[in-house]
């Protein structure tokens, strides 16, 4: 049974300025938990504290309802931490996995089946005999998994695991993680600052900016409906447009229509964000954003259009992408856009 | 009466030695302390470590002698112009060198690793012990230069042990004694001598730190 996360008023601060603060969080048994922000976001502090290697300032992180700062040895051994940098001890890599097997107090048998199971699980046992540190990058990340996964954790964290791989090994490194985790009741607790993985991998999706807690849902419910304008940005979306709600539910930007419209939000100001694939190109005078095509470049499997649409004294840049097929605008040709009601949010 | 050499050697060797280990055990602890403890005051206890490193042998000696001395604080121990006494003049020369290379050392691992091996599950002990592995090419150049230190020392020597024939002459302080009666060739062989001790000891843990090396890189 994975562990139960508790975190209640927390707050962190480093040279005199607040970096984390978190009310309320709660992970529960076997969850697998994303954590998404930008870069200097706080993920990792988070995820130190989770990890009781570090303490909040004030407020309480709890491990199935005993606070971090009164963990025992024996329970902070339930909680397995997989840092961005593997940091790997300068030794063989089956070294490295009996190395906490030991200071567990398993014989030497057990030892050695458990990492070399953790390793099979990872797609590294032939590395077994290696110096871990003259492994590549991506092997590192995978024996430093494993050197967790060999110790059984019940919480399982792990920051960023996949930072500097390229989006294939990214996407097989992603893989096997699953298939590694897949008969385990652990919980996990994973940092990213890519969408698209928290997207496909999370049961629950934390965001967070700036140090503070955004929004907690699920994948879809947060990429259907971004609290604000920062998480919709941190969940990939590719345009934000300031706008108004017209009594009548009509979203308008300017003056201009955009196609959209919403029974949630009252008449008032409203951003519209709206991913790269949900603007519409029209040619000009059929209604809409007018907009002015400042560029057509190739995409992978699209094109992309940049465009400037124009605001009274002002433009706004904004991006499409068009499929390979569709006619493509001239760069400097007038046009008008709509924007996707399913592929857009329209926020507060 | 002229102690034979290897009777000199060997108590160079004894009296050196034994203030290195002694000094190391004193010195990498402490250093290991000083690079991970977060306590205020520690960058003014790391300037007087340093400041250690520079202190001259002959005013450690004076110091030591002083305390030693019959009618000194710790003269009813009666270790002045004994081995036992020139042991604890050579341990306090070595211990700011070893104490500052360790510190340096410990602080050149990654910051995150005393963190990363609690969160493997080390106890304290543990921790510390897996630093000293990751840590033990410096540290066992830490010991090189507590040794070279040490054995190459005569002012603390010559005051502390008296160069006493048969009880307490070291190399350094023989070779001083025969330079002073102008017997060179006596005072060439004693500094050869030395140096080949030097040369053994420090051969011996270069050859451990570059097969440490050599495993590292390959």
């Amino acid at each position: 049974m994975g562990a139960e996360l508790t975190v209640r008023d927390v707050r962190v601060a480093r040279g005199g300025r607040q970096v984390l603060a978190v009310d309320h969080l709660d992970v529960k048994a076997s969850e697998h938990l994303f954590v998404l922000g930008p870069n200097g976001a706080g993920k990792t502090t988070l995820l130190r504290l989770l990890s009781a290697v570090d303490r909040p300032d004030r407020g309480d992180v709890e491990v199935d309802g005993v606070p971090t700062r009164r963990l025992g040895l024996e329970e902070r051994r339930r909680i397995g931490y997989v840092t961005q940098r593997p940091a790997l001890l300068g030794t063989t890599v089956l070294r490295n996995l009996e190395l906490p097997l030991r200071w567990r107090g398993l014989p030497r048998e057990r030892r050695r089946a458990l990492a070399l199971a953790a390793l099979e699980r990872l797609q590294v046992a032939h590395l077994a005999q290696r110096p871990a540190l003259r492994l590549s990058g991506g092997e590192q990340q995978r024996v430093n998994i494993a050197r967790s996964l060999a110790c059984d954790p019940d919480l399982l964290l792990l920051d960023e695991p996949a930072a500097g791989l390229d989006p294939e090994a990214r996407a097989i490194f992603f893989t096997d993680l699953e298939r590694a985790l897949a008969d385990r009741a652990v919980t996990t607790v994973q940092v990213t600052h890519r969408p698209e993985e928290a997207l496909r991998h999370a049961d629950r999706l934390v965001v967070l900016v700036d140090g503070a807690v955004r929004q907690v849902d699920t994948p879809e419910m947060i990429s259907r409906m971004p609290a604000d304008a920062a998480v919709a940005t941190v969940m990939g979306y590719d345009n934000l447009l300031t706008a108004r709600v017209t009594p009548d539910g009509a979203v308008l930007v300017g003056e201009w229509p955009t196609g959209l419209h919403t029974d949630d939000l009252g008449p008032g100001p409203a951003v519209v964000a709206a991913f790269a694939n949900a603007v519409r190109i029209v040619p000009s005078g059929r209604g809409g954003l007018p907009a002015v095509v400042r560029g057509v470049s190739p995409g992978r499997g699209h094109r992309v259009v940049l465009l400037d649409a124009r605001l009274p004294g002002e433009r706004v840049p904004l991006v499409s992408h068009l499929g390979v097929d569709a006619p493509a605008p001239a760069p400097g040709e007038a046009v008008c856009i709509w924007f996707d009601d399913a592929l857009s949010a329209v926020l507060r | 009466m002229v102690d034979p050499v290897y009777e000199v050697l060997a108590r160079s060797a004894l009296v050196s030695l034994t203030a290195s280990l002694v000094a190391a055990a004193i010195g990498i602890p402490l250093g290991t302390w000083l690079a991970l403890a977060r306590i205020p005051g520690r960058g003014f206890v790391t300037a007087v470590v340093n400041t250690g490193m520079a202190v001259p042998t002959v005013v450690v000696g004076l110091f030591v002698a002083l305390m030693l001395w019959r009618s000194g604080p710790l003269g009813e121990l009666n270790l002045i112009y004994t081995v036992r006494g020139m042991v604890i003049a050579q341990v306090l020369l070595a211990t700011p060198l070893i104490t500052s290379i360790t510190m340096a050392a410990v602080q050149l691992l990654p910051p995150e690793l005393p963190g990363h091996l609690r969160s493997l599950g080390a106890n304290r002990w543990q921790v510390v012990v897996r630093i000293w592995v990751e840590a033990k090419l410096p540290l066992l150049a830490a010991a090189m230069a507590g040794f070279g230190h040490a054995i190459s020392e005569v002012g603390a020597a010559t005051i502390v042990g008296g160069n006493i024939h048969g009880q307490t002459q070291v190399m350094t302080t023989a070779i001083v004694e025969n330079v002073g009666r102008g017997e060179f060739g006596a005072a060439l062989v004693y500094g050869g001598v030395l140096l080949a001790l030097a040369f053994l000891v420090n051969g011996l843990l270069s050859s451990v730190q570059q097969r440490s090396g050599a495993w590292a890189r390959n």
